[in-house]
């Protein structure tokens, strides 16, 4: 401080500084500089611009050296990030090697990420669906984790907002467990998932299969052309980042609009060291921030600070910002800071044969696949688990070339496939694990990483309430397979390690009470009102849905309070 | 990246459809990083006709044509490991013995029918190498034909940007 000038301070200062760019980072841009805050953006990466950095999205598939396959020195070198399904030669560019940013798996963690502007909302799957009342509820029905201090009316305004401005498409199902949302067309689902909900619907009162929920532009209105976003194409290569703006993005979405207003600056190549406390306001001044490229640190002052670094990363900031009056991280009186870290449990895979519709297929490609909401323990406790798993389902009438043989036969036979004489149905379980303390990251206290910053140890791991649910996974769905007739029924644990799943939540949770909880019903930290933090580390509870359409009303409602609270002086 | 695009650039302003198919793209020798497959042009050569044994040309093109030899190292090389390599490495000469022992002649000097006898004997062969080198080459060359434009457009068409997907239409026989 004693070596800046009055103008480089000034320079330095503005209304909010918003610590990420991804999915919910990428929201409070928007919001923020949509209120009329000047607002700095800090990326940890490189910057990606809508369009122009996407080097592989039209690129076809003979274009690629090796067909999309990752090349064997890149798996040997990256045994964490090659496990992700997203990552293949046509996307390497967008995710961080395992060297890149070391961290101590005191327990096997996949820890997957994207370190550029718009960060995983680049490559992520895009499904989006509301949580209700019965998962805002949970941890206090269940006694785990702690009330959440908000319900599914405090937010639902706020999903309507965020969705009609990303664009999601899905069906109006009415159903209780899985609220509709503002929604553009649906996918279509193809005739053995029509089959499949039909059959489903007889024999139980309370299970349905739906289109997934899906941040498609399948019939874009006005508002997604203001963006310079148009019709998704049904190519079904989103990770390489679309030129169509077709899916949400950051980069194709909230961070343009938010550049547009002339309010943002977005800097990248900034890893954020810690946040700056003051003792005498009581409150955050600004952030430290490492130049990835030349090491330097730089101050950055703002009234109010967003902390969108990504769950994980989020953590990390808070931890290492220490002061007199936070020894232990910003806002962390209550030592709760790291722990009650959750994830949603992947681990099982359920897949069939159906003979039925042999002389149907599907044309063109789709996005999406169906969804099975959740149907256990929703409004009351039926089992000796916790919780419960909402499922994807998807079939396809897919085909095979007959291989055998050399010469003539074998070219006749590859370029005439043969349709399968059966669909190939499968499903995929998504369930909620119950956040504890024991499941936490913490500061290693003598590992730092390249920028200096010390290095995360990561503890977190599976318990018995996930395997009884993985179990009752197999049980039920295949009880809802055989009663659809499926058959050739095949399960499948894969037991991946936790973090692959690409949906860890928790750390800084939201609670009613200082004492048991880091941040108020307004994403603030109890402990420091100006700072936010609205992506996964302030979930309480990771319920089953797809977490980041939750962040983004989350991160908007959080913006609309702090914004208001500025104007009457409290921040 | 760059000098490829300048060699490429040559390549086009001479001639492309002699010097490199256009649908050669990424495969070319520059490509061939590792000395083992910065090897001999005999031995691309011998694999060029191994390839068009595999999937020859009839009233389309075969491997051979659509470059698909300089496509089957490069995955070797990079994709696989060093156990695949050895024995892609040992399986020319494998071919070339073969061809000794049954015709006495080299695979090149033997008609279509006597290579397609070649290589199907050595695919049901014994000899654990002579068969994972059929199967690995055999793999490759599948995977590089219908993965070629040529194919891509013109017999197995692979749409860009489809725009549509209906969920139930009539399987076309």
């Amino acid at each position: 401080m004693s070596n800046l000038n009055i103008n480089s301070i000034k320079n330095q200062t503005y209304d909010a500084i918003v610590i990420g760019s991804g999915i919910s980072g990428g929201w409070a841009a928007k919001e923020l500089t949509g209120k009329g805050l000047r607002t700095l953006v800090l990326e940890r990466g490189r910057e990606v611009k809508h369009v122009t950095n996407y080097p592989t999205t039209t690129k076809m598939p003979w274009e690629f050296e090796h067909r999309n396959q990752l090349k064997k020195e890149v798996i040997d070198a990256n045994p964490v990030i090659s496990k992700c399904y997203a990552f293949y030669e046509g996307t390497e560019q967008f995710f961080v090697k395992d060297a890149e940013h070391p961290y101590v798996q005191e327990k096997p963690f996949d820890w997957i990420r994207g370190y550029q502007t718009g960060g995983k909302s680049l490559m992520w799957a895009r499904q989006t669906q509301r949580w209700s009342e019965y998962d805002f509820e949970g941890p206090a029905r269940d006694g785990f984790a702690v009330d959440w201090p908000i319900r599914y009316a405090d937010i639902a305004p706020w999903y309507s907002y965020v969705e009609k401005f990303a664009g999601i498409s899905g069906n109006k199902d009415g159903l209780a467990s899985l609220p509709d949302g503002e929604f553009l067309t649906p996918h279509e689902m193809n005739c053995v998932e029509k089959y499949f909900s039909q059959e489903t619907a007889k024999n139980y009162k309370d299970r349905h299969i739906i289109i997934g929920r899906a941040a498609h532009l399948t019939s874009p209105k006005q508002i997604h052309f203001d963006q310079g976003r148009a019709s998704c194409q049904n190519r079904t290569i989103c990770e390489r980042g679309c030129p169509y703006g077709g899916y949400f993005s950051s980069n194709s979405s909230t961070l343009p609009w938010a550049a547009k207003t002339g309010k943002m600056t977005l800097r990248p190549h900034s890893v954020v060291h810690s946040i700056i406390y003051d003792e005498k306001k009581n409150k955050a001044t600004g952030v430290r921030v490492i130049d990835s490229n030349t090491k330097q640190m730089t101050e950055y002052y703002a009234r109010i600070i967003f902390v969108n670094a990504a769950a994980i990363n989020t953590n990390l900031v808070l931890l290492n910002s220490t002061s007199h009056r936070f020894p232990n991280g910003l806002g962390n009186d209550n030592d709760l800071l790291g722990k009650y870290v959750a994830f949603h449990n992947y681990r099982a895979t359920i897949n069939a044969d159906y003979e039925g519709f042999l002389d149907s297929t599907t044309d063109g490609r789709r996005p999406n696949s169906a969804y099975i909401p959740r149907f256990r323990n929703v409004f009351k406790q039926e089992t000796d688990f916790l919780r419960g798993y909402a499922s994807g389902f998807n079939a396809g009438r897919y085909q095979h070339e007959d291989r055998s043989g050399m010469g003539e036969d074998l070219k006749n036979n590859i370029l005439n496939p043969q349709y399968n004489n059966v669909w190939s149905v499968g499903s995929h379980m998504m369930g909620e694990t119950i956040p504890k303390a024991s499941n936490f990251v913490a500061l290693d206290k003598t590992l730092v990483d390249p920028w200096g910053i010390p290095q995360l140890r990561i503890n977190v791991d599976y318990d018995d309430n996930d395997v009884k649910m993985t179990k009752d996974f197999f049980e039920q769905l295949t009880e809802m397979y055989t009663k659809a007739g499926f058959k050739n029924i095949r399960t499948n644990d894969s037991n991946r390690t936790p973090g692959l799943d690409i949906h860890e939540m928790g750390g800084v949770r939201m609670g009613k009470d200082p004492k048991t909880s880091m941040l108020n019903k307004w994403n603030a930290l109890h402990n420091c009102k100006n700072v936010f933090v609205t992506d996964g580390a302030s979930m309480t509870s990771t319920s089953t849905q797809n977490p980041s359409l939750t962040y983004m009303a989350l991160t908007a409602r959080a913006a609309d309070y702090a914004v208001k609270e500025m104007r009457k002086g409290n921040l | 990246m760059q000098r490829r695009s300048v060699v490429k650039n040559i390549a086009l302003t001479i001639g492309a459809a002699i010097v490199l198919p256009a649908w050669a793209n990424a495969w070319n020798r520059e490509s061939f990083q590792n000395s083992f497959l910065k090897n001999p042009i005999s031995q691309e050569n011998l694999l060029a006709e191994i390839v068009e044994t595999i999937i020859p040309k009839t009233n389309t093109p075969g491997a051979k044509e659509l470059n698909v030899q300089q496509f089957v190292p490069v995955m070797v090389m990079d994709c696989y490991d060093k156990n695949a390599q050895e024995i892609y490495k040992k399986g020319f000469d494998l071919v070339e013995n073969n061809a000794k022992n049954t015709y006495s002649k080299s695979f090149a000097d033997c008609d279509a029918k006597q290579r397609l006898e070649v290589l199907n004997k050595m695919s049901k062969s014994e000899n654990s190498d002579e068969k994972k080198y059929i199967q690995l080459v055999k793999g490759l060359t599948i995977q590089g034909y219908l993965n070629s434009e040529y194919v891509m457009t013109n017999l197995r068409v692979y749409e860009y940007a489809p725009a549509r997907y209906h969920g139930c239409v009539p399987v076309k026989i």
